[in-house]
């Protein structure tokens, strides 16, 4: 019998429906649509998450599972470093660069597609990062795009320690121990000596944006006044997030939290501890996106973790790393959120490389070459 | 090649059999011999064991067992501008993790040692003896036994203990014992803490101590912060080179006499974890390498309860705690169960993994001060019914029975 262009789609169905039918087809962009990826950076296990021994580490998400749509196998397929695998969230190609971010990514960005394609200026596009490496993460290395159309990359915790790094040198009484001390220097170094500490976009001379600035130091005199003393660099992480959001609004935004990573240390009961700190960030980012009518029903949050770590089983030493590639490294789970996005789960594996090109789509532009897919099922 | 190798290694590598591996496979074994006299006597064994098993094989069997690996090789890429010969630095671990064939190459070298193993373990396994491994826990933890060892239940049992004898009192001497009596070399018997319970020194032991190495800690994050922010090391692989200079002194530990033991607390100190921050990171992370390395016989491993993490200064790493910041430190002891509860899962594991271990080994798992321990035991050692409480007196006794001792 012969398998006519018909009888093929018939047969193949919805499965391969967006390789060979133009993606528009899932649904029209929205103007002025917004995407917020959030990354559980530094790794983290289904076994510690979505698991059912896992469920008690991340009670906010559990609550938000079911107003949203969860994909039960989201698979890193990548390099398992933290730059490479998060670059190939927001690049949708898979990226094998230095894995200390010593390159940039190889390809665009999401924030360079989005910024060139639309003319949007650098406040509409943000990385905020926990994690100290990653200050080359918002541009590509393509000539075509780069720093011009980048994301405003901004890593809190680099300002964190360099603020505890002085006042434990000029040790005034109470040093670290007073939260005035911290306050003070952290706001003389946005005042002074930024550079270095992430800010890619607004270095205009040696002055920060005067309304950059104000938002930053709200973040950081929220998170010093915090009902706890402040440990966590993902705490700055969220309070910076939630500025830049009220004030500036931007329409795509990565926050990369990685207090997790403490893992490393071999201290499981710390590694657990970030995990919940996480979850609880994230649901309080969520609340945000409510909260604020620039965001409310207007906005798809997408959740994942950056990589796994490695199994219990492996011959590494387990948690403490992730370097085996088992599927405990590679296999994780997407939640999404938003108005747009039909509750339910889905079982079809897809990729984390398929991130960027539905970012592109919520956004109503081109994804460019990219490996990724579009996840039909948060465009209808 | 820094030290002479055995005769029988040398003949092999004379007869060309490295090079006419896989490159991969090749120059890390190469790698892995070069510093010979660096090496316990269970590694140098195991590797005239593995190469007097493939020098002796016939070539066709060889090149066939090899085949899969060779064939993934040219997938990658390898050749001799990114893999030049003899040689495996840490641009060879980048070359191999950011490659694409990454997991096949795992998976091929996997598969590799899944058929050489079992050969080379039947030897093990025929001359197998008894072994004795005991893991104790401080008496701080806020939990007693119904909640402890709770990832091991299904493979031992818990069985009551009378009295509160101190564990450590007890089983030290079988230790001592062991080494003085029974012990072919020192690397037979191990005694790891992560504070500074067990005895500085026994004769004829290894014993390793978080604490006792504190003024080698302390130079270390002094050298590692100096490195990292005054002498612009750009990434791992430059501050590696560094960290290979930073040797243990006569001064900072006892074990520094034996050029093999101080490389050995050099490499555990500096492998990139938390070792050199966390005693129980420290004590596990020793105990999975001194098994994977030395194979010793007997195993007292004494973990503790680490510090809690303070606020703004827990941020620099590499800083003294102490003097960083002004709040006392304090114990976290929920945390610390928590942590050991997986450490003593990964120490057992460890073991097992092992022909050597397999179905001849003794573990006690303790706490000190409680009146319960958890044992998992060949069926030929007896604690009898063990329904009424036993004496620790009556543990030690079998465990030296069952050391022959």
């Amino acid at each position: 019998m012969r398998l006519g262009k018909r009888r093929f789609i018939q047969l193949a169905g919805l499965s391969i429906a967006d390789r060979i039918l133009p993606v528009r087809l899932w649904g029209a962009p929205k103007s002025g649509w917004k995407v917020i990826i959030v990354t559980f950076g530094g790794g983290v296990r289904y076994a510690e998450t979505f698991a059912p021994e896992g469920l008690r580490n991340i009670p906010r998400l559990v609550e938000m599972q079911p107003e949203g749509h969860f994909f039960r196998t989201c698979t890193n397929a990548g390099v398992l470093s933290h730059f490479n695998s998060t670059a190939s969230i927001l690049t949708g190609n898979w990226q094998r660069v230095d894995d200390f971010g010593f390159q940039p990514p190889a390809g665009p960005t999401i924030f360079e597609q989005y910024r060139k394609q639309t003319g949007a200026g650098p406040l509409d596009a943000w990385a905020i990062a926990t994690n100290k490496s990653f200050s080359t993460i918002g541009a590509g290395a393509d000539r075509e795009f780069g720093l011009p159309y980048g994301a405003n990359v901004v890593l809190p915790k680099q300002l964190l320690l360099e603020a505890v790094q002085e006042v434990v040198k000029k040790k005034p009484s109470e040093g670290v121990a007073s939260r005035e001390n911290m306050q003070r220097q952290l706001e003389n170094i946005l005042n002074e000596g930024y550079e270095g500490i992430g800010w890619t976009i607004f270095k205009a001379g040696r002055q920060l944006e005067k309304s950059v600035r104000e938002t930053l130091t709200r973040g950081l005199v929220e998170y010093i006044n915090g009902p706890e003393m402040p440990t966590s660099g993902d705490e700055l992480t969220f309070f910076i997030t939630r500025e830049v959001m009220r004030e500036f609004a931007p329409r795509l935004i990565l926050v990369n939290f990685w207090d997790m990573d403490v893992a490393h240390w071999g201290a499981y009961s710390l590694y657990l501890q970030a995990i919940t700190r996480t979850d609880r960030l994230t649901g309080m980012l969520w609340e945000e996106i409510q909260a604020n009518p620039k965001y409310k029903d207007q906005t798809t949050l997408l959740v994942l973790p950056e990589l796994g770590r490695d199994g219990d089983q492996n011959t590494a030493n387990g948690f403490l790393n992730h370097r085996s590639g088992d599927a405990s490294c590679r296999d994780m789970w997407l939640l999404a959120m938003g108005a747009s996005v039909a509750k339910g789960e889905t079982e079809r594996p897809i990729r984390h490389v398929d991130v960027a090109a539905t970012a592109a789509e919520l956004l109503g532009i081109k994804g460019g070459e990219m490996a990724g897919r579009p996840i039909r099922e948060l465009l209808s | 090649m820094s030290g002479k190798v055995s005769p029988l290694l040398q003949r092999v590598i004379d007869g060309g059999l490295f090079d006419r591996l896989p490159v991969t496979f090749g120059t890390y074994a190469f790698d892995q011999i070069k510093e010979w006299d660096l090496l316990f006597p269970a590694e140098q064994s195991y590797f005239e064991r593995l190469f007097g098993l493939l020098d002796r094989s016939e070539a066709k069997r060889v090149e066939e067992l090899f085949a899969p690996l060779r064939q993934i090789e040219q997938k990658m890429g390898v050749n001799e501008k990114v893999w030049p010969k003899r040689q495996f630095s840490l641009d060879q671990v980048d070359f191999l993790n950011r490659n694409a064939h990454y997991p096949e190459w795992r998976k091929a070298v996997a598969d590799l040692f899944g058929r050489l193993d079992p050969l080379l373990e039947e030897e093990i396994a025929r001359k197998g003896r008894p072994r004795l491994v005991v893991v104790s826990s401080p008496a701080e933890l806020p939990v007693g036994p119904d909640r402890m060892w709770t990832r091991l239940r299904e493979y031992g049992r818990v069985v009551a203990l009378e009295g509160q004898e101190s564990a450590l009192a007890r089983l030290t001497p079988v230790a001592e014992l062991y080494s003085a009596k029974n012990a072919a070399s020192r690397y037979e018997t191990w005694l790891i803490d992560a504070g500074e319970s067990l005895p500085a020194a026994v004769a004829g032991a290894v014993s390793v101590s978080y604490a006792r190495l504190a003024r080698y800690r302390s130079r270390l994050m002094q050298e590692v912060n100096r490195l990292v922010n005054s002498e612009q090391i750009r990434g791992p692989r430059q501050l590696a080179a560094k960290l290979k200079e930073l040797k243990l002194s006569a001064a900072e530990g006892e074990v520094a006499r034996d050029p093999v033991l101080a490389e050995f607390v050099r490499a555990i100190l500096l492998a990139g974890n938390g070792t050199l921050l966390v005693n129980n990171t420290f004590a596990e992370w020793a105990t999975v390498q001194a098994v994977r390395r030395a194979r010793p016989s007997v195993v007292l491993v004494w973990f503790g309860i680490r510090n809690k993490v303070k606020p703004f200064s827990s941020l620099l790493i590499y800083a003294d705690q102490e003097q960083s910041n002004p709040i006392p430190t304090q114990m976290d002891t929920l945390g610390s169960y928590v942590d050991l509860e997986v450490f003593y899962q990964y120490v057992w594991q460890e073991f097992e993994k092992y022909a050597e271990y397999r179905r001849n080994t003794v573990y006690l798992f303790l706490g000190e001060g409680m009146d319960g321990m958890f044992v998992i035991a060949p069926p030929d050692f007896s604690l009898g019914s063990a329904n009424e409480p036993l004496k620790m007196a009556r543990i030690v006794e079998q465990a030296k029975d069952w050391l022959n001792l």
